[in-house]
């Protein structure tokens, strides 16, 4: 293997550490949704170093089944933002706080 | 015969029930009918059972009211001698007071609850007389309190007679409570509460149970018969109509503790300090009660205050072991004090519904029948030679004057005390009453036939019913005595005695009337000055059981409400709720509604669960 699996965990701890923040802080749904997308993709880059690292195809499938589950919630995720930008015409994630004690 | 008796029982039920249930709904008279028809029905069908009581009497059992175990408790007649002259004098006088009601409450729109009261009275008075068993009489007993709280209460509409009627309620459930704890102790002494059994077999028991049990018997017959230190209720009481007053608070109910002490003298008369207790209680009562005779100022209250003095003398007879002598005192009594409240009920009336003494005077003027009735009740009270009250006193003064021990002579002694003072009081009442001129200034309410005729039989029976129960000495043969199977009573005293005892009680009556007349015979001016605020005011005993029993019971009931149940209790929940509250208050403060703080907590919660799982693989 041409980078060291150490690089490869590194870098994709400082791409889910970035999209937490994005998720934690943004006020945006679309930011939001944004940074949820990096975290899922930091777990998708472990996951093929993973395979890279033991020689294993398992994992690689994992990440096609992953992709495939993005996609997905990503289409029901913009379809929900559209719906709440109409509601309340806005998509600041502090007017949707009907839950609140 | 056993079919008539429980006639007697059912009919005044029937005539209450009817009333209680339809009464409004029939026509004006019907009512009025029913419940004098019932009354009087029940009086012939009691005449006709007569003959059954002789010896050893009738027995009927109706039906089985419960039972469990050896616990047996029947709807049970017992018509003996003893209950047959009872049974007999209640319905009697309340037929004629029935006949009075119907006169004088002609004008009460509510009517009809009177008469079913009075008609229930009637019942619930003839099952004490006529119970076999204690639970029975209970029933009886409890039953004429209710119906006299609600017939002192009658006019509730004033607040005061309602509070007269809770305080007679209360005050007598305070003797009830004692009637209750004797009858279940005996329960289960015996097994039975059956009063032929519990008497037959009472010599079984140990000295000491049976003075408590006597003493316990003696609390219940205090309360229900006004006598010390319960009676604080008894003037009190009339405040219900007149024919009530003549009815439950004279002729009838205040004697059934005479009459429970009567039942139950085999049991009773076991133990000399109870019967003691009996004699003392009955002499102080009826000392007491004629000391306030004295100083009241309304007519119906002395008349309340003499019942309690004539009752104080039946517990007397009853303490000196002369069951026939309470039982003809309590016959006269109820003649001539019915007699006596029913022409008050008339008085009144005469004097434009004035109740003071003070505000009448002439009323002869105004009708010579009440005034010769009025008097004839009132010789009978005063103990005037040959009357009926002459008679059943002496008989009780004389019984105890030959017990001869100190502790009864002394007795004897308030007792003739006693007596002058009833002489007195009842002509000064006369007096003040009937002679002189009119001093108030209303005009005479009319009085209806039915409010003067009942009484006449009354008068009679008063003035003549010395000859129930005539001694020796006047020629007679003690017809009562032998009735009730009480030969014993009859005193076997030197005929010298007999005259001086004799001579002593009417010199005694004459002293008093002396007394009166000379004080009373011109009015003078109305009483004031400290004794006789303290005579009017009952000796204070209101004013102390006020200060000694209600005020603490007050204070404890408001240190119960406010210090154990709102501070301690209330406080206790209300501060365990104020700190959820408070606790929950900071706690939703997390539930802001906002993903990202939520988030948080996600991250925190798995920092902590990997560092967690980090320092165990270190470790």
């Amino acid at each position: 293997m041409i980078v060291p699996i150490e690089h490869l965990l590194v870098i994709s701890t400082i791409l889910f550490v970035l999209g937490l923040a994005c998720v934690i802080v943004r006020r945006s749904l679309i930011m939001i949704l944004i940074g949820a997308e990096i975290m899922l993709n930091a777990v998708g880059l472990t996951l093929v170093g993973a395979a890279a690292f033991w020689q294993r195809i398992d994992a690689q499938i994992m990440v096609i089944f992953l992709m495939a589950m993005t996609s997905a919630e990503v289409s029901i995720s913009l379809a929900m933002v559209v719906y709440l930008q109409r509601r309340k015409n806005s998509i600041d994630v502090r007017a949707f706080d009907e839950m609140r004690g | 015969m056993a079919v008539l008796l429980t006639l007697t029982l059912l009919l005044p039920l029937a005539g209450g029930i009817i009333n209680a249930c339809f009464g409004n709904r029939l026509p004006r008279p019907v009512p009025v009918i029913i419940a004098c028809g019932s009354v009087i029905a029940s009086f012939l069908a009691c005449l006709g059972a007569l003959p059954g009581a002789g010896g050893e009497g009738l027995r009927v059992t109706l039906f089985s009211w419960m039972s469990s175990g050896t616990f047996q408790a029947d709807i049970g007649l017992l018509f003996d001698p003893l209950a047959a002259i009872m049974t007999l004098m209640v319905t009697g006088v309340a037929s004629l007071i029935h006949l009075y009601a119907a006169g004088y409450m002609e004008e009460d729109p509510d009517q009809t609850r009177f008469f079913a009261l009075l008609n229930l009275f009637v019942f619930a008075m003839l099952t004490i007389v006529l119970a076999d068993n204690l639970l029975l009489m209970f029933l009886g007993w409890e039953g004429v309190g209710f119906c006299s709280y609600g017939l002192i209460g009658f006019w509730y509409r004033q607040s005061e007679n309602a509070e007269a009627g809770r305080k007679a309620f209360i005050v007598t459930r305070i003797g009830d409570l004692f009637f209750t704890v004797g009858l279940l102790w005996l329960f289960k002494l015996f097994g039975t509460i059956g009063i032929e059994a519990i008497n037959g077999r009472a010599t079984e028991l140990d000295p000491l149970t049976v003075t408590l049990v006597a003493l316990l018997l003696l609390g219940g017959a205090c309360g229900k018969s006004a006598q010390l230190p319960l009676m604080t209720w008894l003037p009190d009481a009339m405040a219900g109509p007149t024919p009530v007053s003549a009815l439950i608070h004279a002729a009838t109910m205040v004697t059934a503790g005479v009459y429970l002490l009567c039942r139950m003298f085999p049991l009773v008369s076991l133990s000399p300090l109870a019967l003691g207790a009996i004699a003392l209680i009955g002499v102080l009562t009826a000392l007491y009660a004629a000391t306030c005779a004295l100083g009241q100022r309304e007519i119906k209250r002395v008349l309340a205050y003499s019942t309690m003095s004539q009752v104080g003398y039946m517990f007397l007879a009853v303490g000196v072991g002369s069951v026939s002598a309470a039982m003809f005192h309590l016959l006269t009594h109820a003649f001539f004090k019915a007699l006596l409240f029913m022409a008050a009920g008339c008085v009144i009336n005469l004097a434009g519904h004035e109740n003071d003494i003070y505000l009448m005077g002439g009323m002869r003027r105004r009708s010579q029948t009440v005034f010769w009735l009025f008097l004839a009740g009132l010789v009978c009270l005063a103990g005037a030679p040959l009357t009926g009250g002459f008679f059943s006193k002496d008989m009780i003064l004389a019984a105890a004057y030959a017990k001869g021990s100190p502790f009864y002579l002394t007795i004897y002694g308030l007792g003739v005390a006693t007596a002058a003072l009833t002489s007195f009081y009842s002509f000064k009442l006369g007096y003040l009453v009937f002679a002189g001129d009119y001093r108030g200034e209303e005009l005479p309410h009319e009085l209806p036939g039915l409010m003067t005729w009942p009484l006449v039989p009354l008068a009679v029976l008063g003035l003549f019913g010395g000859l129930l129960n005539l001694p020796h000495l006047f020629g007679g043969h003690s017809w009562l005595s032998a009735w009730l199977v009480r030969q014993g009573d009859v005193l076997d005293l030197p005929v010298a005695v007999e005259y001086r005892l004799t001579g002593l009680a009417i010199a005694v009556f004459v002293l008093g009337w002396l007394l009166a007349h000379l004080r009373y015979y011109r009015f003078k001016a109305r009483e004031s000055g400290v004794l006789s605020e303290f005579l009017l005011a009952g000796w204070r005993f209101d004013g102390l059981y006020r200060r000694l029993l209600i005020r603490p019971f007050n204070g404890f009931g408001r240190f119960c409400w406010q210090g154990l149940e709102e501070g301690l209790v209330n406080g206790l929940l209300d501060g365990m709720a104020a700190t959820f509250v408070s606790w929950g208050q900071s706690l939703r403060l997390l539930a802001n509604g906002r993903i990202s703080s939520y988030l948080q907590g996600f991250i925190w919660g798995l920092l902590i669960i990997v560092g967690w799982f980090l320092l165990r693989a270190v470790a």
